[in-house]
């Protein structure tokens, strides 16, 4: 029988896995999605999915943009629980493909605990991308977009080359734990000044496109689409905090870029 | 000519964003695909209809069929290329128009970009929730499933995918 064969398989994970480690394992997957941006109910589907995959009778998961509560109920019929704080939250799309990829292991029964746990850590150990990869990234969103929003040619190449100095800013400031919303402002107003210099300066010719080509990579679009999304799909609390999340980003990023246009205008005595 | 640039310029931007995201390998120039997709359907409707909100939920009906239909070809979350294909649409500039001018005490005009701003984010996400619904409905992804070379199995943990 197809079936007797899979209890076979099954069985050593859950003879092996303690109820304490699958716990710690799941929880960490959850919050590991949560850190690579992914959505609410793709964490608390994971941890629920870890959980019963490695011998849970019952796995519940509450998450937030800013922390996580998994409790889950082992074979033997005790409850254990586990809160996690997250802190840092960075979009990593590989991340979650190899996590769904895990999940979907761990559903057919062709992963057990260590399996699960080593390739877990492999995947908490991913190496970032090269840094040629990231500056070539954000030189081609900044400089396309300013394309796209009207600007010439050599407006896109400015915008294309503030870009790659202001996606610099916030990996070297954040290395000094300032928060995010001193990080955000200091990006905001460093974009507005070199954009309104290289127009000073006569490199390029549509002030509004290049600033807001450049602007692209640091405000949370995404993030508020996503909190909307997570609103409509009844993670209310989630939504919310996400929402509050992305209006300080943006609120940060305007309050430095419009002190910067009034410091450019001090200095300048208004032109421009 | 701007209809055939525009959603190059959108692919382009998009796929330099997902370089930022940490997109990899066929997964890139596939979500670029759905973003300039996106943008050929949205551009025209909005200009048509007089409403970037209608353009804007085209769109996001366009990218999350092509992003279901690439999960289930490809067994990878939808969101991933959704994620990324999005970004021509989301309002990111508007988020930092609407600061900007409450910033600079323009308060109804900050009003008045604030709330177009809710309507693109709210239109995008409707969008997205309708083509998910819509491609559960189809069956899209049993449909996908029959035209994939290797017979995917039915996941788990997708029941509550939005």
């Amino acid at each position: 029988m197809a079936g007797s064969g899979h209890d076979v398989t099954m069985t050593p994970s859950l003879d092996t896995a303690d109820p304490e480690e699958v716990l710690l394992l799941a929880a960490d997957a959850a919050r590991l999605v949560l850190e690579s941006g992914g959505e609410t109910y793709r964490a608390e589907e994971t941890a629920a999915a870890f959980a019963s995959a490695l011998g849970g009778a019952e796995a519940e998961c509450f998450a937030t943009p800013t922390g996580l509560v998994l409790s889950f109920t082992g074979m033997d019929g005790r409850v254990r629980s586990i809160v996690r704080r997250i802190s840092k939250r960075a979009m990593n799309l590989e991340r979650i493909v190899r996590i769904d990829e895990l999940v979907r292991r761990l559903g057919s029964g062709s992963a057990d605990f260590a399996a699960a746990a080593e390739s877990l850590d492999q995947i908490e150990r991913l190496p970032p991308r090269h840094l040629a990869l990231s500056l070539l990234g954000a030189a081609a969103t900044t400089g396309f977009f300013t394309l796209l929003f009207g600007g010439a040619w050599n407006d896109a190449l400015v915008s294309a080359l503030v870009g790659i100095l202001v996606s610099r800013i916030g990996p070297r400031l954040a290395r000094k734990t300032l928060p995010d919303f001193f990080i955000n402002l200091v990006a905001g107003a460093a974009a507005t000044l070199l954009c309104l210099l290289a127009l000073r300066l006569g490199f390029s010719t549509n002030s509004n496109a290049t600033v807001i080509g450049v602007i692209m990579i640091l405000v949370p679009g995404v993030a508020v689409t996503n909190a909307i999304r997570d609103i409509v799909a009844g993670d209310l609390v989630a939504g919310v905090a996400r929402g509050a999340d992305a209006f300080m980003a943006a609120a940060a990023i305007s309050v430095g870029a419009g002190g910067a246009h009034q410091l450019w205008r001090l200095v300048t005595g208004g032109a421009a | 000519m701007s209809q055939f640039l525009e959603p190059l310029w959108a692919g382009l931007a998009t796929l330099g964003f997902s370089l930022l995201f940490d997109l990899r390998g066929r997964d890139l120039p596939l979500a670029a695909l759905g973003a300039a997709l996106g943008w050929a359907v949205s551009a025209p409707l909005a200009a048509a209809s007089g409403s970037q909100a209608v353009g804007f939920f085209a769109a996001s009906c366009v990218i999350g069929i092509w992003a279901e239909l690439l999960a289930t070809l490809l067994k990878r979350p939808a969101s991933v290329y959704i994620v990324c294909a999005i970004i021509p649409l989301v309002p990111g500039g508007g988020m930092y128009m609407t600061m900007l001018e409450y910033v600079r005490g323009n308060t109804m005009e900050a009003f008045r970009v604030g709330l177009a701003t809710i309507q693109a984010a709210g239109a995008i996400a409707a969008g997205l929730a309708v083509s998910s619904a819509v491609s559960r409905l189809l069956s899209l992804r049993s449909l996908a499933r029959r035209l994939s070379p290797h017979r995917a199995r039915g996941a788990k943990g997708q029941g509550g995918r939005k």
